[in-house]
């Protein structure tokens, strides 16, 4: 695994950062029940749902969000927290409200905490405690939160793109595809790079080193050039088909409009693209309008890799390079890098666990039913590319930088983990299903 | 505990037992493993720490100087272990074994755990151990243990026990607040708890009725690692083949006992002696007539059949494994653990075994 014995850190005292939020929240006292375990500390969703979005704003503050932070981050945390604290209180009575709302309602859909907990800390913040007697505006809360929440955005969408939009799309289109072309840098020392990139940086000096090569390969045409030769007869370390990204080579251009739902991330429609944003938005500030948005989605479909940033190309790049060594369910697969080396060994792990929960046998279905899932599972690469395109290409539209080395080196791992959680979960529930179908 | 820096993350504590005598729990960032039926060691898992940055709840197990000194990357971490934050997480790995693992057997007098009532209480104990999954696992899914049940707890809430009313209740209003169930009235599962039938039938008695033209026969014994749960008898000998010629063809049958309501459709089997090979499927009962074909691929004939040794007759149930004398004792093994659990509940038994070692009498 990657460590960097960091004599400073140590130096200076730390704590982790859940025992930081955890001690706050008792701090609190009385009032917070419904958002806290039995134990008194707070839910996974209060943290995850409140108090690290709304209250910690760590999208603002990164330092909040390091798994140990320097005692004076504690504290700067601990305020935060505290001064909300009536807040925080006032929107524990609101999710009792909705709670009891629900049930009037009879709702049963989607998870409660899940869905209510920003809101109550917003109707916190705006509106101070809820007043008894106030159906009204728990209900209505509710319908708002259960009705189709990602429709709006979509359904302008719909309506924008008819048959004239299409057409001055598609002529758009047609130019911007044609303005990319390959030049000729050579490959070499970006992949080369690559191998500090995803390496190993056991002190500092090597960690600042791995920031700088990575900070270089940002700006090498290498990713670019990859992505433009993909359109043409010209070879690829890889293909594109094979790593699940395009449907055909060479990469024909997308299309505007297409009727198929998931199709590989270069095939994808623009509409599509933009549809998947829109659903991504949920949370988010706001976008620009939908004519902008289409009209920016058709120069990033055309882009290489289907991504406008020359870090969002080189990280899928990097990416490329991880996700062709990974192999979930093989015991003996060689991994060329260190980072995909210590991934690798976590999905071994993983598999253990399903082996030891008796869902797989020596990295094969242990019911014929398992097959198709078992099969797509060692065919890693196609879904992990599909993830982190979509992570990316999520990215490239909020320009949110993928610069940082040691972010760049998360992402990578994060998509591993949730594919193969996806996948295992698969696999479980094809066998559990079988199960419970049978009948007494 | 002293922990060092491995491949796949911060690894330490004691080796544990073999498949399928061992516990384990996959938290947010690690997992956790235990020796399934030694009590002794329930304070000392084997730990592997694969993502220290998700396991963000290290420091209720080790204190925050160990979370530390992991997060920091020194190496060897000495770090203490705290036993009463591991007591709950075993409890849970104990419950993810039971429901994988559970030597259910008619024939060695083993008997079912309900399955809605174990996955209902494990599922309460995931919810109330949430702080251990910041980040989705395996084990994190509240909606998938109970999402199958819907039907069957209802049943178990009228079937009155105070007990299982109780735990039946505070699973229904998890479920509500979850959304496991949403409003889909119609992909409640028909499959109800199945009370034991107390005049089964083996599938396979090694006493019942047999063709008399039989050439050969014998027994052999399911690898439990190689088959879906809740599908085979957890005996020894529940395997019975023979080989029997009939309209001058020969063939081989072999019937598989199962638990009670079980299919075992589709599940592979394959009977070898010497050059002499049949491979299939089971049906839902367990059982396969399969031919039986010598190395060339040809059929063997009657005659060939009369001729050949069948001493060393060795049928495998599931994808092919050979059967070891290891694997026949640490099932030995298993069944005695369950026999102690069933004979003298102990403080982090599941009230589906309690239930179970009560209707036992």
């Amino acid at each position: 695994m990657t460590t960097a014995a960091d004599v400073t850190t140590r130096e200076v005292l730390v704590v982790p950062r859940r025992s930081v939020i955890d001690e706050a929240w008792r701090a609190i006292g009385p009032g917070v029940e419904v958002l806290s375990g039995t134990d008194g500390s707070p839910l996974r969703r209060t943290i995850k749902r409140i108090l690290d979005p709304l209250v910690l704003r760590l999208r603002a503050n990164p330092q909040f969000s390091a798994p140990v932070v320097p005692a004076e981050t504690g504290a700067a945390m601990r305020a935060l927290i505290l001064d909300v604290a009536p807040q925080l209180r006032w929107a524990a009575s609101w999710f009792a409200v909705l709670k009891l709302a629900r049930r009037r309602l009879r709702i049963t859909a989607g998870n409660a905490q899940e869905l209510y907990f920003p809101v109550c800390f917003e109707l916190a913040v705006t509106r101070g405690a809820p007043l008894p007697d106030d159906r009204e505006t728990a209900e209505t809360v509710l319908r708002g939160v259960h009705d189709d929440r990602d429709r709006t955005g979509v359904e302008v969408l719909n309506r924008y793109v008819d048959d004239a939009v299409v057409t001055q799309l598609r002529r758009q289109l047609e130019f911007s595809w044609r303005d990319v072309r390959p030049g000729d840098t050579i490959a070499g020392p970006f992949l080369s790079g690559l191998t500090t990139v995803l390496g190993d940086a056991t002190s500092h000096n090597a960690e600042a080193a791995r920031q700088r090569v990575w900070s270089a390969l940002v700006a090498d045409a290498t990713p670019y050039n990859f992505g433009a030769k993909a359109r043409t007869n010209v070879e690829l370390p890889w293909s594109i088909v094979d790593v699940g990204l395009s449907s055909v080579a060479p990469q024909p251009p997308p299309p505007v409009l297409s009727a198929a739902d998931g199709a590989p991330p270069l095939n994808r429609s623009v509409v599509d693209r933009v549809r998947a944003t829109l659903r991504r938005a949920l949370d988010r500030d706001e976008l620009p309008d939908i004519p902008m948005l289409c009209a920016e989605e058709v120069d990033r479909a055309c882009a290489p890799w289907g991504l406008l940033a020359e870090d969002k190309q080189a990280a899928l790049v990097a990416g490329i390079e991880v996700a062709v060594d990974l192999a979930p369910l093989s015991a003996d697969s060689a991994t060329r890098y260190d980072l995909s080396g210590d991934i690798q060994a976590r999905l071994r792990k993983e598999a253990y666990v399903l082996h030891a929960r008796r869902y797989l046998v020596d990295g094969g279905p242990i019911h014929p039913r398992q097959r198709q899932v078992v099969d797509d599972l060692a065919d890693f690469a196609k879904p992990y590319l599909r993830r982190l395109w979509a992570r990316l290409h999520g990215r490239d539209v909020w320009q949110e930088s993928c610069d940082d080395v040691d972010d760049l080196r998360s992402l990578l791992e994060g998509v591993a983990r949730s594919v193969n959680l996806d996948h295992r979960q698969r696999i479980k529930s094809m066998l559990e299903l079988q199960e419970y179908e049978v009948s007494p | 505990m002293k922990l060092e820096a491995t491949r796949s993350g911060w690894a330490g504590g004691p080796a544990v037992a073999e498949v399928p005598a061992v516990a384990v729990l996959e938290l947010s960032g690690a997992v956790l493993e235990w020796t399934v039926d030694d009590p002794d060691g329930a304070a000392a898992p084997r730990m592997t720490v694969t993502d220290v940055a998700a396991a963000d709840w290290l420091w209720r197990v080790v204190g925050p100087e160990g979370h530390a000194a992991l997060v920091s990357g020194a190496e060897p971490a000495d770090v203490e272990l705290r036993p009463d934050a591991l007591a709950p997480l075993r409890r849970l790995a104990i419950g993810y074994w039971l429901r994988r693992w559970w030597p259910e057997s008619s024939r060695d007098g083993i008997v079912r755990l309900d399955p809605a009532l174990l996955d209902g209480e494990l599922a309460l104990l995931v919810n109330s151990a949430q702080e251990f999954f910041t980040e989705d696992t395996l084990d994190s899914d509240v909606e998938g243990l109970l999402a199958p049940h819907r039907a069957a707890l209802s049943a178990l809430e009228r079937g009155g026990d105070p007990r299982v009313v109780d735990l039946m209740r505070a699973c229904f209003d998890l479920a509500d607040d979850s959304g496991v169930w949403a409003d889909d009235l119609d992909s409640a599962r028909t499959h109800a708890a199945v009370g034991r039938r107390e005049d089964y039938a083996l599938a396979a008695g090694r006493d019942g009725e047999r063709s008399r033209g039989a050439i050969a026969r014998g027994a052999a014994s399911v690898d439990w690692l190689v088959v879906p749960p809740r599908t085979f008898d957890a005996g020894e000998q529940t395997v019975d083949w023979s080989v029997e010629a009939a309209d001058a063809s020969v063939f081989a049958t072999v019937r598989v006992a199962l638990v009670d309501g079980a299919s075992a459709a589709g599940v592979a089997v394959r009977l070898q002696a010497g050059t002499v090979t049949a491979t299939g499927v089971l049906d839902r009962t367990g059982t396969a007539a399969l031919p039986l074909v010598n190395t060339d691929g040809d059929e063997l004939t009657e005659i060939q059949a009369w001729d050949h040794g069948w001493s060393t007759t060795t049928v495998t149930v599931g994808p092919g494994r050979a059967d070891t004398a290891e694997a026949a004792a640490l099932r030995d093994r298993i069944r005695d653990f369950a026999r102690t659990r069933l004979a003298q509940p102990g403080p982090d038994a599941f009230l589906a075994e309690i239930v179970a070692a009560e209707s036992d009498y």
